[in-house]
């Protein structure tokens, strides 16, 4: 029979609603509203993993988050996910689970050989062996270490679902919708601020759900329902299920993971899976209640074990009954509750309490219930492999450290409960210093550092009337701030059941003739005698303790064993718990999948694609793109069979011989404008430029303060006041900021302003001895002979209608042109510029022959300006001004920069004139020398020099100025080749610049 | 308040370059270029609003905390 | 000392571990020492470890103000490599290679350095040409390094994306394959073992207040434990060094900022090397446990915090799910800051100050647990002999005033720009 522990009329599930789903291959149901763990247990499946180190059986241990244990491998919508909390994940239609981390089966794993074995892989044994023999270690240990490493199995497919993030603002943000977070955030709403109720479940009303109370007469989670209904209804509140708050980072910023997709049986194409919040709040209400911690006792880890509060949502939310003859092991009044729902649902509790004879409230509605109590005992051991059946109880001692006597008692399950711990994790990320409550053994948050308030049982508040007085103020308080408004409601009456003292009893003691292992942290598998040996080895300090058994660094990160681990250690070290403090609460409170983080910038999306406005025309004519930034050049245009050296030599031979057009749109611009911009530029600039007159270009080099070249290109003076500056396409958003700084901050004086213009203007080149033909007749109103348009100059012209801005300059260094137009008429002119050009045999020119053509020339770039090299070094000590002052200069006088045998450009040509010389090689003098082999120099750039018909390359050199004529080689291990080349200028083609002025 | 991707850092508002055609020993120099105090606590730097007004302007922070106590525009003092 | 080995184990085993000695002592600070080394992490406790063994100085004292080992060795990504361009770095970590090779024999204690390889992803012509001049650089120092192509990446990680449906494509990477891992606290606690047991004293919660200086020389230290003298003292404190330069009027090319970095959940291993995206800020590897470790860039602003922001994280991974879409379904398990000691070269200085008997080891930025043991090394040689190294004479503090600067990436002095 399917289902059979499921309690009849009990719980929220919708009974109308069968799933279907499958764990480890067999098929199960489970109803609508079901989590996996409860559709499991309702199916009386308690085994559902093996554990991390000892592979022992492994059962749910609790109902939420705090979930240790059942982390099962999911297949869901075609995908497959590890380590899913089975206590977390929704049941929908379809879905499978299979256990992890055990081999053949979660029944019968091999693994659990290691159980057997404990006593030889203590805490931090890895770190005592496997040493010898040395190789042993990658090559044997390592690997067998690393096989049995890890819990889940990754799909290696990529994710076909879609992420969100959504930017929100707000006056306050709650964080649970338990009762202090509903009273919190009723009161502020009230007052019409701006709030976020963020709730994790997918039910609202936290403990409301659980507890046998009620408000203002109704049970606590009528009163829960009714208070979102109005909530809901509010425009100015936004009530989120399914919502982990995860990260409380600076300046009150929280982020918020909510799981949108995963549970829904039928969804769009649109719709996302997950989807991240970046929340700004004014203020943030940590209503994120509190979680049950166990107390240790042996074989604790047995399947059947869980904790109280657990048992209780089981039967409570999902209806189900997790065991029929329960143990209830408790140091406080909140199991009672559990014992006596069991009772209610007809199975038979037995309540081991440590405290002495006790008389509560609930004490009494337990005996009133004829359940079983007996007081001064604790569960020693769970009985049972891979489910509990009995436990061993003793009746403890005056001192409560050992016991007097000890019986065995049937069972089928133990509840668990050694009070309460506030989740704390949120106000402790915001930078608040928690402190020590002596009365809840937790730690609680002291002074905010940011905008929060914790408010019920995450602030060690454990009545509900407390929680709501508290919370209803803190809400009023808040309108106050933000609003300004008194808010006037009434703070309702709870009815709720009154707790006595709990007892600082949190680990059972072991009789020596009693074997078992005392589990601290369960899904690593860290006992008290790990954290015993942790100490005795001089591992004192908590985080020396953590990291060295591994407590609390499990995907549960400790939320169960971080507080016994702590109580552990100041008891060994008799310290209070205080004075040992504790471990770093660090983001995120659960586990957020990445695909969530990184939201829609995933595949092509990574970086923003800027295209040029003749990107079509390239495309059209068979351009192979090269990524420079963000922008796509084209690299080449290919024609047939063409390899890409084939095209760049002969799109660089037909500009050397005709005229060639390349897209130089990408090129950085800056407008420079204002009475002082001749001012500016002489400072930002090596050379002087108080003295360019209208309309005429000139060639810039600008260093960083360190003295090193940054960037480099023309700057040319459209008017009076008005400048047009170009950069390299690398360094254009650098040489901006770098401005801006400049103007902004060191010479705010200067009347200036400058402003990118990379995007409104199309830019083509036009190079070639052929390319004044083009140009007169693509401008046959204006005069653009060499008189006219000289090197270096400068007109406005008309192209067909669209003013156009011509420059005389060149990088290719022929006679070259570069002309702008607005971006929109960009592709016009481009194709007006090919049609015109045709019959001088114009060809497009991609990256490849433009570096060709400037390395022939001698011309730097990218490779040879790398931030490592001052002008010198590039030969462009010519540029730096010896008169004037500049960003950089004084860096030039460096010791350094100034030695005899400093680095210096040169020109490469192998000796045989044919093999090409890899770029990236080193420049030795002997290339059979022994390592370490002296390195002279690199080679930055290589081409096939088109003009000379050879290979040729730049390189850096040191000494370089007297190297020329020398014989080296060029060596590329990693290639293994070694070339003979020639050191000879770095001006390879035409040496005097003639072309240029042609 | 604006997201802190549209701002980029430009380091410690206090330094200040040497004037232009001065003299500068190569301590003063050095203090500009490379040598910072990377305070702890209060420390006065400056930010530009990279993809927004492009604007630089200061802001005193704390390295220790990341609070916020003030911003100025660079023509007045904090 | 008592010796770890499978046998001490299994006896220990028996005796139900209750006879194992404490790995380090936690004693009173004495009045006087030879050396104090200021900072318990890793580099500190190595210093301390080759002060007793190279060089028989034994009367040493690491003066840490916290747990030893909880700065940046006990919180990075535990990446160890010697892939660099400038000589000085590439022989000074090559050198601390073979350091690392024997480091687990050496201090009796399993730091689990595995040479798993780096590989480091082109995504163009121009960054393969880069490489290459790293690379070749690397190998005539005689440091292993492999270039490949494309395919052959797709070898090491096939789960890359190698599809179309990217935005910069592989074109190859630079491997070093003798580049590997460790276990990151071993490193901190093997040294403090061996160290502790040839008598250095290891002090904790320790806070140093100010230092003692006489005519230009060195004596002491002032700590939260009272006084101290000694007749050299080491700084080997990290993230905290313009801290201590403060109190000892010094202003040094640091920056300090935060360094995230986070892991995923456990899952089977798939993922052997360290690879790093070079398309943007991201590296990852997976650890024994099975957790995949991953980081990439700066927070971006001066901060002694160890916490950063999500955008960040955001922004790392990104390019990590560029590079490997699979990590889309993972989930982030944990996030963590470090304080970065950013030298504005990038390289590190080790070297001695200006003050007598004061020596100063520093600028780690990104990378110090890599070089730990020849840090430790080499400033030990400093400080004994009063002046560096050969290993360690570029990585000086006075290469900012003369030029010689070793900027690995040619970025320039702003740290905050990756």
């Amino acid at each position: 029979m399917s289902q059979k522990h499921r309690l009849k009329d009990k719980g929220y599930i919708n009974r109308n609603k069968i799933i279907n789903f499958k764990f480890n291959g067999k098929s199960y149901t489970g109803y609508e509203g079901d989590t996996l763990a409860s559709a499991l247990l309702s199916n009386g499946i308690h085994l559902v993993g093996r554990s991390f180190k000892y592979h022992r059986p492994r059962g749910f241990f609790a109902a939420g988050v705090d979930e240790p244990n059942a982390k099962l491998q999911v297949q869901l919508n075609g995908h497959s996910e590890p380590n899913v909390n089975a206590t977390e994940i929704e049941l929908v239609e379809g879905i499978s689970a299979t256990s992890q981390n055990c081999w053949p089966s979660v029944n019968f794993d091999i693994g659990a050989i290691n159980n057997f074995l404990h006593k030889f892989f203590p805490a931090g044994f890895y770190y005592k062996t496997f040493m010898w023999p040395k190789s042993f270690w990658y090559k044997i240990y390592e690997p067998f270490i690393r096989k049995a490493a890890g819990l889940g199995v990754a799909s290696v497919e990529k994710d076909k679902e879609r992420y969100d993030h959504k930017f929100e603002y707000c006056d306050l943000l709650v964080t649970g919708s338990g009762p202090a977070g509903l009273a919190s955030a009723y009161a502020a709403a009230k007052s019409g601020a701006k709030v976020i109720l963020a709730e994790d479940k997918h039910r609202f009303g936290g403990s409301l759900l659980m507890d046998d109370v009620s408000i203002d007469n109704l049970s606590g989670k009528d009163w829960a329902d009714k208070i979102i209904s109005e909530l809901k209804e509010m425009p100015n509140v936004t009530v989120k299920n399914r919502s982990q708050v995860f990260g409380y980072y600076d300046h009150n910023m929280l982020v918020m993971f909510e799981r949108v997709g995963d549970h829904l049986e039928k969804k769009s194409e649109f719709t996302p899976r997950q989807r991240l919040w970046y929340i700004r709040c004014k203020e943030v209400i940590l209503s994120t209640g509190s979680i049950e911690r166990p107390i240790v006792f042996g074989n604790n880890d047995t399947p059947g074990v869980m904790l109280a509060s657990g048992a209780k949502e089981y039967m409570k939310v999902y209806g189900v009954l997790v065991g029929k003859k329960p143990i209830i092991f408790t140091n406080n009044d909140s199991a009672y509750e559990t014992a006596i729902e069991f009772k209610n649902n007809g199975a038979d509790p037995l309540i081991l309490d440590t405290r002495k004879e006790h008389m509560s409230e609930l004490v009494n509605e337990a005996k009133n219930k004829g359940i079983e109590i007996k007081f001064n005992h604790a569960v020693i051991r769970a009985n049972g492999y891979k489910k509990v059946k009995s436990a061993d109880i003793g009746e403890l001692s005056e001192d409560k450290t050992e016991y007097k006597n000890i019986k065995k008692a049937e069972c089928d399950c133990i509840c668990v409960s050694g009070f309460w711990t506030p989740s704390v994790h949120l106000a402790s990320q915001s930078g608040n210093k928690l402190k020590f409550d002596n009365q809840i053994d937790a730690f609680v948050p002291d002074k905010s550092k940011q905008n929060e308030f914790t408010v019920g049982s995450a602030n060690g508040d454990f009545t509900l009337q407390n929680t709501l007085n508290k919370g209803f103020k803190a809400g009023k308080d808040i309108s106050k701030k933000i609003n300004n408004k008194e808010i006037d409601i009434q703070i309702p009456n709870a009815t709720e059941k009154k707790h006595n003292i709990h007892d600082k009893f949190w680990c059972a003691p072991l009789p020596k003739k009693i074997q078992a292992k005392r589990f601290v942290d369960f899904q690593n598998d860290v006992s008290v005698t790990d954290i015993e040996i942790a100490l005795r080895e001089g591992y004192r300090s908590i985080e020396h303790v953590k990291r060295y058994t591994t407590l609390g660094m499990a995907t549960d990160q400790g939320r169960t064993s971080n507080l016994n681990g702590l109580q552990l250690v100041s008891n060994i070290e008799n310290k209070i718990v205080p004075e040992v403090g504790h471990t770093t609460f660090r983001p995120p409170f659960t586990p957020v999948t990445i695909g969530t983080i990184v939201g829609r910038e995933i595949g092509k999306h990574f970086m923003p694609t800027r295209l040029t406005p003749m990107h079509e025309w390239h495309v059209k004519n068979n351009a192979v793109f090269v990524d420079a930034g963000a922008w796509k050049r084209p690299r080449y245009y290919k024609i047939g069979n063409e390899t890409m050296l084939q095209a760049a030599n002969r799109e660089a031979k037909n500009v050397r011989e005709k005229v060639g057009i390349c897209d130089v749109t990408t090129l950085g611009k800056i407008d420079v404008k204002g009475p002082d911009a001749a001012e500016f530029l002489n400072r930002v600039y090596t050379n002087a430029w108080m003295k360019l007159p209208i309309g005429k270009a000139r060639y810039g080099v600008m260093l960083r303060e360190d003295g090193m070249v940054m960037d480099d290109g023309t700057t040319t003076r459209i008017s009076e006041n008005h400048y047009h500056m170009t950069t390299t396409t690398a360094q254009a958003a650098n040489v901006l900021s770098h401005l801006e700084y400049y103007l902004q901050i060191i010479w705010p004086d200067l009347n200036v302003n400058v402003v990118s213009t990379t995007e409104q203007w199309a830019g083509a080149a036009l190079a070639g001895p052929k390319s004044r033909d083009v140009l007169e007749k693509l401008f046959p109103k204006s005069n653009v002979s060499n008189e006219a348009l000289p090197f270096m100059g400068y007109q406005e012209a008309d192209l067909f209608g669209v003013p156009a801005r011509i420059f005389r300059i060149s990088f290719s260094g022929e006679l070259a042109y570069e002309i702008n137009v607005q971006s929109d008429y960009g592709m016009f002119m481009w194709e007006k510029m090919i049609e015109i050009g045709s019959e001088f045999g114009i060809q497009p020119y991609g990256t490849e022959a433009l570096s060709t053509l400037r390395i022939e020339m001698g011309h730097v770039a990218g490779p040879e300006l790398d931030g490592r090299t001052i002008p010198q070094d590039v030969s462009l000590d010519g540029m730096v001004s010896k008169k004037k002052d500049f960003i950089g200069k004084r860096s030039l006088s460096k010791l350094a920069f100034n030695q005899s045998d400093r680095q210096k450009i040169v020109g490469l040509i192998p000796t045989d004139r044919k093999t090409s010389i890899p770029e990236g090689s080193h420049l030795v003098i002997d290339k059979n020398a022994k390592l370490p082999n002296p390195k002279l120099g690199h080679v930055s750039s290589s081409c096939w020099s088109v003009e000379n018909n050879n290979p040729f390359s730049l390189a850096i050199l040191k000494d370089g100025k007297n190297m020329i004529g020398k014989k080296l080689f060029a060596v590329s291990p990693l290639k293994n080749i070694s070339i003979e080349v020639e050191v000879i200028s770095s001006h390879y083609v035409d040496h005097e610049g003639k072309r240029v002025r042609s | 308040m604006r997201s802190q991707n549209e701002f980029s850092y430009g380091g410690d508002a206090s330094v200040k370059r040497p004037e232009l055609n001065q003299e500068v020993s190569d301590k003063e120099w050095d203090n500009f270029v490379y040598n910072r105090k990377s305070l702890r606590g209060k420390h006065l730097e400056l930010w530009h609003h990279v993809s927004g007004c492009r604007q630089w302007f200061k802001v005193q922070r704390d390295t220790t905390t990341h609070e916020i106590f003030k911003t100025a525009k660079m023509n007045e003092e904090i | 000392m008592q010796k770890y080995s499978v046998f001490s184990l299994i006896k220990n085993a028996f005796s139900d571990h209750m006879n194992w000695e404490v790995a380090w002592k936690d004693p009173t600070p004495k009045k006087e020492y030879d050396v104090i080394i200021i900072g318990g992490g890793g580099h500190g406790l190595a210093t301390a470890y080759y002060l007793a063994k190279e060089h028989k100085i034994t009367n040493v004292a690491i003066i840490e103000k916290g747990w030893i080992g909880g700065g940046n060795v006990g919180r990075n990504t535990t990446i160890i490599r010697s892939n660099f361009m400038y000589d000085a770095n590439g022989r000074f970590n090559e050198f601390g290679m073979e350091l690392w090779r024997n480091l687990s024999q050496e201090l009796n204690f399993n730091v689990m350095f595995s040479p798993r390889g780096i590989i480091n992803l082109a995504h163009s012509d121009a960054q393969m040409n880069a490489y290459a001049r790293r690379g070749n650089s690397m190998r005539l120092n005689g440091i292993d390094a492999v270039l490949l192509g494309r395919e052959e990446v797709k070898k090491y990680i096939p789960m890359a994306d190698f599809s179309d449906d990217v935005r910069f494509p592989i074109f190859g990477g630079l491997m070093q394959p003798s580049a590997g891992t460790a276990r990151h606290d071993a490193v901190a606690w093997g040294y403090a073992r061996q160290a502790d047991s040839m008598g250095v004293d290891i002090i904790q919660h320790c806070e140093v207040e100010g230092f003692n200086i006489t005519n230009g020389k060195i004596t002491g230290v002032r700590t939260s434990k009272g006084e101290i003298k000694a007749k050299k003292v080491g700084l080997c404190v990290a993230g905290s060094t313009n801290i201590l330069a403060e109190k000892l009027n010094m202003t040094l090319p640091i920056e300090t900022h935060c360094l995230q970095a986070c892991v995923s959940e456990p899952v089977k291993p798939l993922l052997d090397g360290v690879v790093t995206f070079g398309a943007g800020h991201f590296y990852i590897s997976q650890s024994d446990k099975g957790e995949m470790v991953m980081g990439g860039d700066l927070d971006g602003y001066n901060s002694y915090a160890q916490r950063g922001n999500l955008p960040t994280i955001q922004h790392v991974l990104t390019g990590g799910l560029a590079l490997f879409p699979f990590l889309s379904r993972l989930k982030m398990l944990r996030t963590w800051g470090g304080i970065m000691d950013m030298s504005m070269d990038g390289s590190p200085i080790i070297d001695k100050t200006h003050i007598d008997g004061l020596y100063l080891n520093c600028g780690w930025c990104y990378g110090g647990f890599k070089s730990t043991p020849v840090s430790g090394w080499t400033f030990a040689h400093t400080i004994a002999q009063d002046r560096p190294h050969e290993l360690n004479s570029e990585l000086s503090l006075n290469r900012f005033s003369t030029g010689h600067l070793l900027d690995e990436k040619g970025i320039g002095t702003k740290t905050w720009i990756g």
